[in-house]
């Protein structure tokens, strides 16, 4: 059976590729170009995900393995889908998640239909996840790597013709077999950071692409942190350099921890408090979509994560079309406008998710 | 796997290797060919047998003849020391180009360009073709025109075009241009004679006529003098200092004389193949684009609407053909061809090419697999292009 591999020149597409040809399929590793990383080599810095040096290492792992490899270029969807959003939602003081609008846009909608035109009738990723059948998307048994929290705008229809082939496997054990096969990235690093923006530096990217956009910059300019009394306590380099719940640079004199509550973009004000401010008992959803039949409608008991890497929290979920109304048991940290929530049952099934739109 | 992109490279051929085994042996004793010694004697005369090769082949001097690293060397040396030398001794030194050129003959022409030399483009039909009436006229109306870069055959719709016709007729009206042709796309397929075109400046490449990567000429005409794009010795009558790619020169050589071996019966063979697969490809509903009178006989620029060519030449990849997309696909970047472009086609239309390319070594049964693949490929790439556009 034909399968296309999305190839990220990383360890863990190239493991996906191997466990693949092994199981007697007939692979074809694909690679997205999907920025330039041009402008940030000259700066000094390394590329992560999918930029050319990385497209180079998935052909050297692809040629090691002995199958064939296409690079596609989908530079420009990813800008307008991805990037673009990204900075428009930091200019708006919202917190976004480039990686959930990055498997939503690209490598589940063209990726997929490219594996198709190719006579596939499977995509596989390196994502940790576990795809129950293509009926259910479900946590992966290593819990440090589990990335099920980005995947859940991919789509029912992708559900039914992916792979996660790494679900079943904890990273350890790929990086055993990745040196075991001799492939040219068994040590590289995980990626940390978000793949556009090499450096960490986002804010810098955000202003470049508002600018390239031709839209207004004066969000971005210095403003006031103000305590929940409005009292002014300081000030801040931009509303695109701070994340809801944020600590680091909002201490206190006396070295007291103030976190991010929100933001207010028309006044680029940033409000700080107390941990226990940053607490939301209800959140509202908006485009909501179910993942399974589970999360269709109605009311769900369910457990819903707020966060990359936070854990989800008991709540009762209401669903009425494309929106959902979050009551959680015990209130959750840093919820942020912009950011994915997405709903789990017990067993740690993606039942749908959305956007939070407020807290 | 079945080689229908010779246009990209032609596989070497075995008498080629051969040929080049020998002077492999040769090298392996040592002699660089601007040494006074026996062993620079040797490889000075591997080195001027290959230029007579090429000499006897392409109907010029073996003095007219300057080794290269391939096409695009030839083509900027033959445009930018062109302009330069021209500049330099008072004449007009301006270009003009089509928009369909190779772009390292295009690419030329812009640094030409910023240098200050003037640069202008005779216009192209919707088939690519050049008007000659168009070309006199243009020549005429522009005095500062000193260098005329059009190609022989069009490396991506494989047309072929009239150069000696062209050079007769600038000439009546421009004594005084330079005229050069790129012939990369033509030599090895159409009869190419540098004496009788009347060109002044011809551009070839070993690899696509059976030779090695690598190496290829600028053939210039005697008494012209060009600026040369490097410094730093004498060989190639300085128009080209450094030491030259004997290896590859000796393989150049043994590619020109075995080209014109039994020539008329390959060419006879490859227009056979045009006609089959114009034939087939047309009944499965494609579009060709190009001048269908005047070809090379060796490419046909297909499309086959609503598929992305991309998707097709992955197809025909999987399925052990070897074809490329019409499109500068270098690194992954799926920019719709400038050719196509100049041709007046959409964007969406000019990403549907492929481009199909063959020699006198492909069989018959070759194209009668391709046209029996096809069909099951244009289904499922354009059923899966059809899912996108309803989702």
């Amino acid at each position: 059976m034909r399968v296309v591999c999305a190839m990220s020149g990383g360890v863990d597409s190239s493991i996906t590729a191997a466990l693949l040809i092994e199981a007697g399929h007939d692979v074809v590793g694909m690679t997205m170009r999907l920025y330039d990383a041009s402008a940030d080599v000259r700066k000094g810095r390394g590329g992560t995900c999918c930029s050319p040096a990385e497209v180079d290492l998935a052909r050297r792992v692809c040629a090691q393995l002995g199958i064939p490899h296409y690079v596609v270029d989908e530079r420009s969807r990813f800008l307008e889908n991805v990037i673009d959003p990204f900075a428009r939602d930091y200019a708006a003081g919202r917190t976004p998640n480039p990686c959930t609008r990055c498997n939503q846009q690209i490598k589940f909608g063209p990726l997929l239909r490219r594996a198709r035109a190719l006579g596939a009738t499977v995509l596989a990723t390196g994502h940790y996840a576990r795809n129950e059948y293509g009926l259910a998307l479900r946590r992966a048994v290593d819990p440090q790597k589990d990335q099920s929290y980005f995947l859940f705008a991919m789509g029912r229809d992708a559900l039914r013709s992916t792979w996660f082939p790494l679900g079943t496997w904890t990273k350890d054990a790929v990086r055993e077999k990745a040196e075991r096969l001799g492939l040219p990235n068994a040590e590289a690093p995980d990626s940390q950071e978000l793949c556009f923006v090499p450096g960490g530096d986002y804010g810098a990217v955000v202003e470049d692409r508002l600018r390239a956009l031709g839209l207004p910059t004066d969000a971005l300019a210095p403003g006031p942190v103000v305590d929940t009394t409005g009292a002014v306590v300081g000030e801040h380099q931009g509303i695109h350099r701070v994340t809801i719940g944020q600590r680091r640079g909002f201490e206190t004199r006396g070295n007291q921890k103030r976190y991010v509550l929100r933001v207010v973009p028309q006044t680029r004000t940033v409000v700080v408090g107390d941990e226990e401010d940053t607490r939301s008992h209800r959140i509202a959803i908006d485009d909501y979509r179910p993942l399974c039949a589970a999360g269709e409608h109605g009311r769900l008991e369910a457990w819903v994560q707020v966060r990359h890497r936070s854990p989800a929290s008991r709540a009762v979920v209401e669903v009425s079309g494309n929106r959902a109304r979050v009551c959680f048991d015990e209130p959750v940290r840093a919820a942020a406008p912009g950011q994915a929530a997405v709903l789990f049952d017990a067993e740690d099934r993606v039942l749908g998710g959305g956007w939070i739109a407020s807290t | 796997m079945i080689h229908l992109d010779h246009n990209a490279t032609t596989p070497l051929d075995p008498e080629v290797a051969a040929a080049m085994g020998v002077a492999l042996e040769r090298a392996m004793r040592g002699g660089n060919p601007s040494s006074v010694h026996g062993l620079g004697r040797a490889a000075r005369e591997d080195v001027e047998a290959a230029r007579r090769q090429v000499a006897e082949g392409l109907g010029c001097d073996p003095l007219e003849v300057v080794f290269t690293s391939g096409g695009t060397e030839a083509d900027n040396l033959a445009i930018l020391g062109a302009a330069r030398a021209r500049a330099r001794a008072g004449a007009p030194s301006g270009i003009l180009t089509s928009p369909i050129e190779h772009p390292a003959v295009s690419a030329a022409a812009r640094v030409g360009a910023a240098e200050g030399h003037a640069w202008i483009t005779v216009s192209v039909d919707s088939a690519g073709r050049i008007d000659r009436d168009t070309l006199v006229d243009l020549v005429a109306r522009h005095p500062e025109i000193g260098v005329v870069s059009l190609a022989a055959a069009n490396h991506e719709l494989g047309n072929a075009y009239p150069i000696p016709d062209w050079v007769a007729a600038c000439r009546a009206v421009r004594p005084d241009l330079w005229f050069h042709t790129d012939a990369v796309q033509a030599v090895g397929k159409l009869d190419v004679d540098f004496a009788a075109w009347g060109v002044d400046l011809l551009s070839v490449s070993a690899h696509k006529l059976g030779g090695p990567m690598g190496v290829g000429a600028l053939l210039v005409r005697r008494g012209l003098r060009l600026d040369p794009l490097t410094r730093g010795g004498a060989q190639e009558r300085g128009f080209r200092p450094g030491t030259e790619n004997v290896l590859g020169i000796v393989g150049f050589g043994a590619a020109v004389a075995r080209s014109t071996v039994a020539r008329a019966e390959r060419q006879r063979h490859v227009r056979r193949v045009e006609a089959r697969l114009r034939e087939g490809l047309l009944a499965l509903g494609a579009r060709i684009h190009g001048d269908p009178e005047h070809t090379t006989g060796n490419t046909l620029n297909v499309a086959f609407p609503g598929c992305e060519g991309e998707l097709v030449s992955m197809n025909l990849d999987l399925e052990g053909f070897a074809v490329s997309t019409g499109a500068a696909c270098s690194s992954g970047s799926v920019e719709a061809s400038p050719v196509l472009l100049a041709l007046g086609l959409p964007p969406r239309e000019a990403r549907e090419a492929i481009r199909l390319s063959w020699a006198h070594t492909t069989r018959d049964e070759e194209i009668e697999r391709l046209l029996a693949v096809l069909p099951g490929i244009v289904t499922r790439v354009r059923a899966a292009e059809a899912l996108e556009d309803v989702g």
